[in-house]
Formats: C-alpha cells, sequence, structure tokens
C-alpha cells in the first residue's frame, strides 16, 4: 500500500521572540492542515516531537489539547536530532497497517528565545554518558569536535576542507524565504570566526533557532501535489561517542533500508535532505552513504557537487546550518524543502526533472539514523 | 559488576572483553551488542594507546575557562574520551592516561611526557 505525504507545514526560523514550543507547533501544524488540506477533525492520530524548552512529560496530548484535536492516538517520540524523521517514518507504518487515515506529525520549539544559550548546550550535552563523558565537561559541539579532528587527521586534510559545506548552505539559504541566514559567506570567513570547539568555529555550527514544522501524513492522496512516502530504514547501534564506530555510524546501514523498500538506487535519487548540525556531520554523513568518496565531502562541495545543478542537489533550503534548528523541527524542515522541489514549486532554487528525493537525520552523536525516500506520485 | 575504575574514584581505565566472541568495550553493558552473550571480562588497561582526535573547547557547558579533550585507541582495543593536559598531544601520538583533579579524570598526554 502506498502512503501518502499529502502537507507540510515550515515555519520561518530564527531568533523570533514571542510563541512558546506549542505556539509554534500550532503555527506549524495550522499550516501543514491547510497544504494538505485536511480539516483538524480529519485527524485520528498525532505524533509529537520532545521539545528542550517545553520539557513535557506527553508533548503530543498537550499539543492536542492546545490545538483542539481529540485524536484517536497520540505519542511523543525522543531519538533526538532523527526524531523528525522516525515520527514521518512510524505515520507511514501506521497508515499503512490501517490503524490511522491522517497522522498529524509536530514539531516545534522556542530554542533561541525560549532559554538561555547555556541552558540549551548544558541541556543538549546530556546526550553524553553521564558517568563516563558527561563529567569530562565535553558539549555536543565538543563532541561533534572530536569526530572533525579524527576525521581531517584521518584524511590529512586542514579545517578548509569542512568550511566548504556551510558555505554551500548559505548560499542555499541565500535563495530561501524564512532562512534564519541569508547574507553569503566565504571559507575564509569561516575559519576566522571565533572557536567553539576546534577544529569547529562557529560557522561550522548550526544556530539555536525558534520555529517549528508539520506534517500531514495520509491513507488517500488529497490533491495532485500529494508524494509518495516510498520507503524508511532506521539503525541504532551505539548512543555514545565512546562506541561509535568510526565509518559504521548506522548512516549506511540506515540508507540501505529505506532504499531497498522504496526500490530504488542512489542512481535514482534527484534531490537530498541531509542532516547538517555540523559541517562535520554532513560531511561523514554523505561519506558513509557512499554519495562520495571518504574525505572529499568538502571537495565535492567546492566542485558544486551540491549546489541545484550539480550531481547531489542538498538541503536547498540552506540546511541547519543556515535555515536553523529549533530542535526536531530543524530535521523536519530538510522534508519541507525536498517536498517543494518534488511538487516542483522551488522557481529559481528548483532541481530539474525531481521525481526521487533521500532525506537523512541523525541523533545525539550520529547515534540514531533514520533515512526516508519520498516519491513524486506518477 | 565491573571492578572499580575512575568513575568510581580508582585510577584506573576498565576494558571488558566478551567471553563468547572477543569483542571488546568500555562503556558498561550487560550483553555484547556482536554476539548478544551475557559472559564478560573485565580487566584494567594498561592507560596507553593512540590518539585519534583532540579538541580545545572554547564554549564550555559551564562558561568556565577553556578545557582539552580527546579520544584515544587503547592498545586493548576500545576508544576513551578524556581529558587532555598535553599541549602537543595530537592525532597520531602515542598516549597516556593519567589521573588528575578532583574528582580525578582521566587525562592524556603524549607518551613519555608528564
Amino acid at each position: 500500500m502506498v502512503v501518502h505525504l499529502t502537507g507540510v507545514g515550515v515555519t520561518p526560523f530564527g531568533r523570533l521572540p514571542g510563541p512558546d514550543s506549542l505556539g509554534w507547533q500550532c503555527d506549524a501544524a495550522e499550516r501543514a492542515l491547510a497544504d494538505a488540506g485536511v480539516e483538524p477533525d480529519e485527524v485520528d492520530t498525532v505524533v509529537a516531537g520532545y521539545s528542550t524548552v517545553a520539557g513535557h512529560l506527553m508533548p503530543a496530548n498537550v499539543f492536542a489539547e492546545r490545538f483542539g484535536l481529540r485524536p484517536a492516538t497520540v505519542f511523543g517520540m525522543s531519538v533526538g536530532g532523527a526524531t523528525g524523521l522516525a515520527m514521518l517514518a512510524q505515520a507511514a507504518r501506521l497508515v499503512e497497517s490501517g490503524a490511522a487515515r491522517h497522522v498529524l506529525v509536530v514539531a516545534g520549539e522556542n530554542r533561541a528565545s525560549g532559554q538561555s544559550r547555556e541552558t540549551s548546550t548544558k541541556v543538549l550535552a546530556q546526550v553524553g554518558h553521564p558517568d563516563y563523558e558527561v563529567p569530562l565537561g565535553g558539549t555536543v559541539p565538543a563532541y561533534y569536535a572530536l569526530l572533525a579532528s579524527r576525521y581531517l587527521w584521518t584524511y590529512g586534510l586542514g579545517p578548509d576542507a569542512l568550511a566548504e559545506l556551510p558555505v554551500q548552505m548559505r548560499e542555499h539559504a541565500g535563495r530561501k524565504a524564512g532562512a534564519q541566514f541569508q547574507k553569503p559567506i566565504t571559507v575564509a570567513e569561516v575559519l576566522e570566526s571565533r572557536p567553539v570547539a576546534e577544529p569547529l568555529r562557529l560557522l561550522d555550527c548550526c544556530p539555536f533557532s525558534d520555529g517549528g514544522a508539520a506534517f500531514v501524513v495520509s491513507r488517500a492522496p488529497t490533491s495532485d501535489r500529494s508524494l509518495e512516502v516510498a520507503g524508511s530504514g532506521q539503525a541504532h547501534r551505539h548512543q555514545h561517542l565512546s562506541a561509535l564506530e568510526a565509518g559504521s555510524t548506522g548512516a549506511a546501514v540506515a540508507a540501505q533500508r529505506a532504499l531497498a523498500q522504496a526500490d530504488v538506487t542512489w542512481e535514482d535519487v534527484d534531490v537530498y535532505g541531509i542532516y547538517d548540525s555540523f559541517s562535520i556531520t554532513v560531511a561523514m554523513l554523505v561519506e558513509e552513504l557512499g554519495l562520495t568518496p571518504p574525505g572529499r565531502a568538502g571537495a565535492y562541495a567546492r566542485a558544486g557537487a551540491f549546489e541545484v545543478d550539480g550531481r547531489f542537489p542538498m538541503n536547498t533550503h540552506g540546511g541547519l546550518l543556515s535555515y536553523g534548528h529549533c530542535g526536531v523541527g530543524g530535521g523536519m524542515a530538510h522534508v519541507a524543502e525536498v517536498a517543494a522541489q518534488l511538487r516542483h514549486e522551488r522557481g529559481a532554487a528548483q532541481v530539474s526533472a525531481c521525481d526521487v528525493a533521500y532525506v537523512h537525520a541523525d541523533g545525539g552523536v550520529l547515534s540514531a539514523h533514520v533515512g526516508v525516500v519520498l516519491r513524486r506520485a506518477s | 559488576v565491573n571492578p572499580p575504575d575512575w568513575t568510581d574514584g580508582q585510577p584506573r581505565l576498565v576494558v571488558t572483553r566478551c567471553g563468547r566472541c572477543g569483542n571488546h568495550w568500555y562503556l558498561p553493558r550487560v550483553h555484547c551488542p556482536v554476539c548478544g552473550g551475557a559472559a564478560s571480562t573485565a580487566a584494567p588497561a594498561a592507560g596507553s594507546g593512540l590518539c585519534v582526535a583532540v579538541t580545545r573547547l572554547h564554549v564550555t557547558a559551564d562558561g568556565s575557562d577553556p578545557i582539552a579533550l580527546g579520544l584515544v585507541e587503547l592498545d586493548e582495543g576500545p576508544t576513551v574520551m578524556g581529558r587532555v593536559h598535553d599541549e602537543t598531544l595530537a592525532p597520531g601520538h602515542r598516549a597516556r592516561v593519567a589521573f588528575l583533579g578532583s574528582p580525578a579524570l582521566p587525562s592524556f598526554s603524549s607518551e613519555g611526557t608528564r
């Protein structure tokens, strides 16, 4: 049975004080339902992602009440940055099984303006091992910086290799309304930005953002703009950096499971949305997925491989690095963007002959992996 | 139950080896993630290995002064995260652990230096 992504909604991301987490979720949900042409009372299932600011035990229930829904089934999910794609994958399973007709998937958070940067840093650092890592004083940027240090040493590269990736993301964001950062940057500016956790500098790191995103996943198309959820795959091989196997984080396993379920290969994929919390994140992911040879993600970026007209058009909204990162909704913006590409609605940033998309997200420290294949209805 | 290590205040790193398949790990586990075996042997590591990553963290979680962290592949196999107290330590160098501070944390330097 084919499952349909009938609606997507994404708000602008940025430092946008005002709405709380539920406010952003309601904004995104309104957009996704309008996009799908689905009325609130047609939603029978709600899946909601966690908000670190709200910290509520029952994120789907509290959202449903605020938005004004009385669904038959709700649940919250929490697999870090992979949560949005994991919710999409599980929504598709529920529809496929016949248990749901319209699933509303939602996340949103006032992460930039609702809590201090120090608090966010501390909360997120808890993905480290409480006994063996957190006492050492690391943060999420530090954990990814260790991956970056190992990567640059392994391939004999300088930090300029990774700097190409945020430069490309910023270029994409310049063509996307709602992106947090749109002013073009250069490799030199990345390398001169202030060090956060060397070798990573400020412009190697995604920002904290306010914002939200939502999807409607349905049993039947609601318009000719509806897309097919063609396949999904996951892998969860470790939680903590100390237990990560370099080159075998689970990214490739998740991707191959998703491609197999969709019955496609990389040759068939026209547009990509790849999680880019840091420059090193997207470099390691595209390499483990096999899109570029090991150590070459930056060189491929410099050569334009991830441009709209490149071999692997990727994160054409600017990704987490430049569109922004509001937590769970951050990884969902990649889905909203490839959906716009598959609908051929991206105007000057449209990828030509765009029929199949692959989206990949990771949570933790390359810990939780989810890949999803979306397809333009034939 | 693992023998006490630095997280219990004892100056040592402990490595566990699966009795069924020989896989090894550092963080506590009930079963071997490779073969599912429950029989394993934990023993103190000698404390030396290959440094594979170093970061200098400027934006610390508590706003304190910068710290340096590293990853070392112990000669016994597993990768261990620790502080770094030697500015010359870089990926590719041999590293040796010491236990510094209070509470004592594992901290690496180039082998042969203090």
